[in-house]
């Protein structure tokens, strides 16, 4: 603590020697046009906010924010060559001193406090810059010609927003320390909300974006909490010197870590800020209301890349969760919360009727597995897991928002139908079912099947983790079930759709509305008749009929689904690169902070694994005879089969349920069985009354309390300041009988001076 | 230490019946006047208790208590009651009833007095103002009450007041009674005795004590020291021995006063002579009573009080004749002036304007409501 | 001067027998006379405030009869004497000025005169 500053220059001098801080033998020194990456994006977000000052009328902002995202990919690409091409150690490339405090302690050491804004770059970093600076690409793309209606409007706005959220994402991601790191969390939760709350008229929006951001705000407490633990522990916030001390098991004092409190307590805070971002229990309940936002925020938000952030900062802190010597709390509240999240979530999904939403737990679900992966010591998998994640359920969003695009705003699975056959609507369908597929885990074609398929395998190897192993299993049929009942519903069946409440993309048109229930043939070329037998939707008496029909996708949108689509099958091929690592991500995760050798990985000679060299032999063959079994089979070879039996498992439950016999659009099949199953698809459908749940025990009492505050306000405070008012009055009431002409008060005066002077008498004259 | 009452049990109960009486006064919508009557009759009830207790033998007697219940009990009533003429009838039967303490007390003059007086002049002249100014009731509700009769006004400040007062006065009193000197002494009203010696005079008289001039009858004057009160005997001089012993022997109830059998032997011995003093005892029916003794107060010792008294009288008659007259406006004095003067032989103009006034004089005075400054 | 003492009421000398019975008369005239204060101050009828107003005459009355009877003389009848005119000339003189606002105002509410405020 700061107690004298005896001697300035010295600790000037020793503030002014920063870069030596950061070489060290575990990181080189990285180029600084590194800094592109994030600050392309932050000039077209002021770019952006130039186009909205000039009150710009056309897609400009779109073609900006495209332009500039495209080359920070580029920049992204360029810099991952130079790095993949050299010896792949960790580089850090410092753009400026941002934070540098130096002070004499009590004990007259001096104690630093370094955060620069720099830029940590390893394998992890690559990884998830390469594909978040992707996808925003590609969905800036897609939202160019989703967010049309709102040119001249909102449009600049949005892709302000947009851009900046990027550049938050990159600071995140690439962030040298922890403060910076710090600065991208908020940045992100600062978009999301933005973001979100982007049709800000409609008070839904508004509540969900406030909402996501009081909620995350919940997760960043642990994580502030966490980073100035950590500070104070190990002295620094930097990557480079806290995975120096980490290595050696020391503190920034150098004491040994194992045995003490904040080895363990430092995980678990981050853990919390992590769980807030990622939307895992109990701070999940934000994910599905943010689908108040625009779609593209949706499928690049929350489905790609801030969601992840929470993953990427386990995998960041990964040698802090897997100490040795420490108890590992932290590793298996990651692991037990992913499953369980995972579990409840995909019952919700099951339930929902409205397909974004459906896509909304889906992620939360996913992201479950993320963290169970990371919980049950493959790293890996949860990386793989959310490079294969990030495409498929970005597709997935596109696709529903292409659907909500088309058919102005139309989400209900109950309203739609048979969707595949009407025309324009091919390349939607198609994308759609790839998405489907990988969400499934389809066996052998699709590469969401071999990600989820390396957690599951890990969940069984390494003990204790088993219960985790069949909750995730019993989670993929789930999720099998419920993407396909989507799929099955939506772009199968008998053609059928009804406009949403978005008819012609805003709301004051919307007493044109007819109401059109039709049953077309397919050759029908999707021109509604206006036939008036049906309800009108909206008695405004006779208007002439305006006709209104399906509005297929362009190019721009069709163009990012095939190309999503493209890359979802090329994320296989990344499986099969690399195999010593477990296909081209693990080698990515092996040469990052995030690399962990589980000691109980199995050795498939095939593979080969580096843990032969980090423990002795003995202690490694050990660890494999502990290694957890899969009803008495080989976990990695067993999954392989029944993760593809569970997922085919769901589809043709989806099927049967969902397809198989359905003649309209609103039933099937699956309804006649809801009355057996009592009153638990109701509480599924109802989120299970979490949100209820939260509502009464934090804002009621705090509804109460405020109400006791202001009882007291008004009776207490307000009461003495109207006492004091009070008394003149009284007073006066008092004195009043004496002058008001009234013979009683005039009478009681007497009577009572009366009383008075006997008084007297009796105390003074009497007196013995 | 001797107190008349415990201090404190004497405020807790002046404060009981305090609360009675507060409950007894009329109010607009709950009206608990039989409850609180019987808690101020317990709280007052207490306090005579008390009272009685420490009196002891000497307490004034169960009637006193009885009289003391009505008094009381009928003048709560009288404040309390809603209609006034029942005020005004329970205020008489307080009056009555404090008469018959005053009997209790020995002053019957007085206690006839108050009926007279108090009971049958003052109340009734209340009664016919009441019915004169109260607002005859209408057809529809013949027993409308007037709201200021209904509601008594303040009652809570009122009974506090009052009772302030009161709790002062006991306590004076009680004080008071502890310092107070003993009574008893000579007894005024028999020492009144030598004022009223034609009384004596006129009772012997009648016992036939001069007759036959056995002795000589005295004159008022003289005989106003001859009388001696306290063993109630007079001093008379003896003219004739012989018709003194003839006395005795005529008239046994002469002789019950003259003397005993000693004076007989004595007169038979012959040793009385004429012009010796002998006791006469005074007769029984030799008393003063109570007119007696307050006409004589009044009279003797208070002479000026009773002009006083009269020329205040005079002046309440004349007041009352003043206020009462009927009020004749400005603009009809002058009429009537008019009216005079064109022609004064219609003196049933004149006799006829002003009823039981002078007509002139009137007119002159104007209007009457402030000729109560006349009182 | 003890406040303290002053409220006790009692002295050290013994009381004489007839000061308890006296105390009988006394209290009950001055309840009486407490009576006449409430109603004076409480009821609204101009009549029933003077007829208060007798009734605290009859209390003064009776104490003075009882004194009359302790000290065993008359002139405490003779003051009520006295005060038995008063009161006649002053019911008389009252009375005719209450029939005199009556005819104002007609109505016998005291609360109807409140021309003396200010």
């Amino acid at each position: 603590m700061p107690s004298t500053f005896s001697n300035p220059i010295a600790l000037l001098a020793l503030a002014a020697e920063p870069a030596a801080l950061n070489e060290s033998a575990s990181s080189v020194a990285g180029p600084a046009w590194f800094a592109l990456i994030p600050l392309l994006p932050l000039a077209a977000c002021v770019l952006c906010g130039l186009t909205v000052a000039m009150r710009v009328r056309t897609k400009a902002p779109a073609w900006i924010t495209v332009g500039l995202l495209a080359l920070s990919f580029v920049v992204t690409v360029a810099g991952f060559m130079g790095w993949n091409g050299g010896s792949g150690t960790p580089q850090v490339a410092k753009v400026y001193d941002w934070i540098h405090v130096a002070w004499a302690g009590a004990d007259s050491a001096v104690h630093t406090f370094v955060a620069d804004f720099a830029f940590y770059m390893d394998g992890l970093s690559w990884l998830w810059m390469l594909f978040v600076t992707g996808l925003a690409t590609l969905i800036a793309l897609y939202a160019s010609e989703y967010m049309e209606h709102d040119v001249g409007k909102g449009y600049g706005r949005f892709f302000a927003a947009f851009a900046l959220f990027v550049f938050a994402m990159a600071c995140l991601v690439m962030a040298d320390n922890l403060v910076l790191l710090y600065l991208g969390w908020e940045g992100v939760g600062l978009c999301s909300y933005l973001l979100i709350g982007y049709f800000y008229k409609k008070p839904s929006a508004v509540a969900a974006a406030k909402k996501a951001f009081i909620v995350n705000r919940i997760g960043d407490l642990g994580l502030a909490v966490g980073i100035f633990l950590t500070y104070v522990t190990f002295g620094t916030v930097e990557y480079a010197e806290l995975f120096a001390l980490v290595e050696k098991g020391v503190d920034g004092d150098g004491q040994a870590l194992a045995g003490m409190w904040q080895a363990w307590a430092i995980p678990l805070l981050f853990m919390v800020g992590a769980f807030g971002k990622s939307a895992q229990l109990p701070l999940y309940v934000w994910l599905p209301d943010a689908m108040e936002g625009p779609t593209p925020v949706s499928a690049l938000i929350h489905a790609a890349t801030m969601v992840t952030a929470g993953v990427y900062l386990v995998a960041r802190m990964y040698p802090l969760f897997v100490l040795e010597g420490v108890p590992h709390y932290a590793l298996w509240a990651v692991g037990w919360t992913g499953a369980l999240t995972a579990l409840l979530a995909a019952t919700i999904g099951m339930a929902q009727f409205d397909i974004k939403r459906i896509m909304a737990y889906s992620t939360v679900s996913q992201l479950g597995y993320m963290f169970a992966g990371l919980g049950v010591l493959t790293s890996v998998g949860a990386a793989f897991h959310v490079f294969t994640h990030a495409f498929f359920k970005a597709l997935l969003f596109l696709a529903c928002g292409a659907v909500m695009h088309g058919f102005a705003g139309q989400l209900d699975l109950r309203k739609l139908s048979g969707l595949r056959t009407m025309p324009g609507w091919r390349i939607v369908s198609i994308t759609m079912l790839i998405g489907c597929l990988n969400l499934a885990g389809f066996p052998l074609i699709t590469s969401g099947y071999f990600s989820k398929d390396m957690i599951l395998a890990e969940a069984f190897v390494t003990p204790g983790a088993a219960g985790i192993g069949w909750i995730l299993l019993v989670t993929a049929g789930l999720t099998a079930y419920y993407t396909f009942r989507v799929y099955f519903r939506v772009f199968e069946g008998p053609q059928h759709y009804e406009p949403g409440d978005e008819l012609h993309g805003h709301d004051d048109h919307a007493d044109d509305a007819h109401h059109h229930a039709h049953e077309h043939e397919p050759a029908d070329h999707g021109h509604a008749h206006a036939d008036h037998g049906g309800a009108q939707e909206h008695g405004h008496g006779s208007k002439p009929a305006h006709e209104w029909h399906p509005h297929p996708p362009k190019w721009a949108i069709n163009g990012v689904l095939a190309v999503l689509a493209v890359l979802s099958f090329a994320a296989i091929g990344t499986y099969f690169m690399d195999k010593a690592h477990h296909g081209w991500v693990g080698g990515m995760v092996h040469r990052s902070s995030a690399e962990f050798a589980s000691p109980f990985a199995h050795h498939d000679p095939a593979h080969g694994t580096e843990a032969d060299g980090e423990h002795g032999h003995a202690t490694a063959e050990a660890h494999v005879a502990a290694a957890g079994r899969f009803l008495g089979m080989d976990p990695h070879k067993a999954m392989y089969y029944v993760s593809a039996i569970v997922g085919l498992i769901g589809i043709a439950a989806a099927w049967w349920l969902h397809l198989a016999g359905r003649t309209s659009a609103a039933t099937s099949r699956a309804d006649a069985l809801l009355p057996l199953l009592g009153p638990v698809p109701r509480w599924a459908q109802n989120k299970w009354y979490v949100d209820e749940f939260y509502d009464f025990i934090i804002r009621t009492p705090l509804w109460v309390l405020a109400n006791v505050c202001h009882m007291i306000d008004r009776l207490l405070v307000d009461g003495l300041v109207n006492g004091v008012g009070l008394l003149p009055q009284l007073l006066a009431r008092g004195l009043r009988p004496s002058q008001n002409g009234r013979l009683h008060g005039y009478a009681a005066g007497m009577a009572g001076g009366l009383a008075v002077v006997l008084l007297i008498v009796f105390l003074v004259v009497f007196s013995a | 230490m001797e107190a008349v009452i415990n201090p404190i049990l004497l405020y807790t109960l002046l404060g009981v019946g305090g609360l009675g009486v507060l409950l007894a006064l009329p109010r607009e919508k709950v009206n608990p006047q039989a409850i609180g009557a019987l808690i101020a009759a317990a709280g007052f009830g207490g306090i005579f208790l008390a009272l009685g207790l420490k009196a002891g033998s000497n307490h004034p007697g169960l009637f006193f208590y009885l009289f003391a219940l009505i008094a009381l009990g009928s003048g709560l009533r009288v404040i309390t009651h809603p209609k006034p003429v029942y005020s005004a009838l329970y205020f008489i039967m307080t009056v009555l009833s404090s008469s018959a303490l005053f009997l209790m007390l020995g002053a019957e003059f007085m206690a006839f007095a108050l009926i007279i007086i108090y009971a049958g002049a003052i109340l009734i002249t209340y009664l016919f103002v009441i019915m004169l100014a109260t607002q005859a009731p209408s057809e529809e509700d013949l027993e409308t009450l007037s709201e200021y009769d209904a509601y008594s006004r303040e009652p809570a400040m009122a009974t506090a007041v009052g009772f302030a007062v009161l709790a002062l006065l006991t306590g004076m009193m009680a004080k008071g009674a502890a310092e107070l000197a003993p009574s008893g002494g000579l007894r005024q009203s028999e020492a009144l005795l030598t004022e009223l010696p034609g009384k004596a005079i006129d009772a012997l008289d009648r016992h036939g004590v001069f007759d036959g001039g056995a002795l000589v009858r005295p004159d008022k004057t003289q005989a106003a020291e001859l009388i001696d009160p306290v063993h109630r005997v007079i001093m008379l001089e003896v003219k004739d021995a012989e018709a003194l012993r003839r006395l005795f022997e005529r008239s046994p109830l002469a002789a019950s006063l003259l003397g005993s059998e000693e004076r007989v032997a004595a007169l038979k011995a012959g040793s009385v002579n004429a012009g010796d003093r002998i006791e006469v005892k005074l007769p029984a029916d030799v008393v003063v009573s109570s007119v007696d003794g307050v006409g004589w107060d009044l009279i003797a010792k208070h002479p000026m009080g009773l002009e006083l008294a009269g020329v205040i009288l005079l002046m309440a008659m004349l007041g009352a004749v003043v206020l009462a007259r009927k009020q004749i406006e400005m603009g009809e004095a002058e009429k009537l002036d008019r009216v005079r003067s064109r022609g004064g032989e219609a003196s049933g103009v004149a006799g006829a304007r002003s009823a039981g006034s002078g007509g002139m004089a009137g007119a002159m005075a104007g209007s009457a409501g402030g000729g109560g400054g006349a009182a | 001067m003890n406040t303290l003492s002053s409220l006790q009421l009692c002295t050290e000398a013994p009381l004489s027998p007839g000061a308890v019975t006296l105390y009988h008369y006394l209290f009950l005239s001055a309840s009486m006379f407490a009576i006449g204060i409430i109603g004076f101050l409480s009821r609204r009828n101009l009549i029933i405030m003077f007829l208060c107003t007798e009734m605290m005459f009859q209390a003064a009355g009776i104490a003075l009869v009882a004194f009359s009877r302790y000290h065993m003389n008359h002139t405490g009848e003779v003051f009520v004497i006295f005060v038995l005119t008063i009161a006649a000339a002053e019911a008389a003189l009252a009375l005719a000025l209450v029939v005199l606002l009556f005819r104002r105002r007609e109505t016998l509410d005291a609360e109807a005169w409140t021309e003396l405020n200010g």
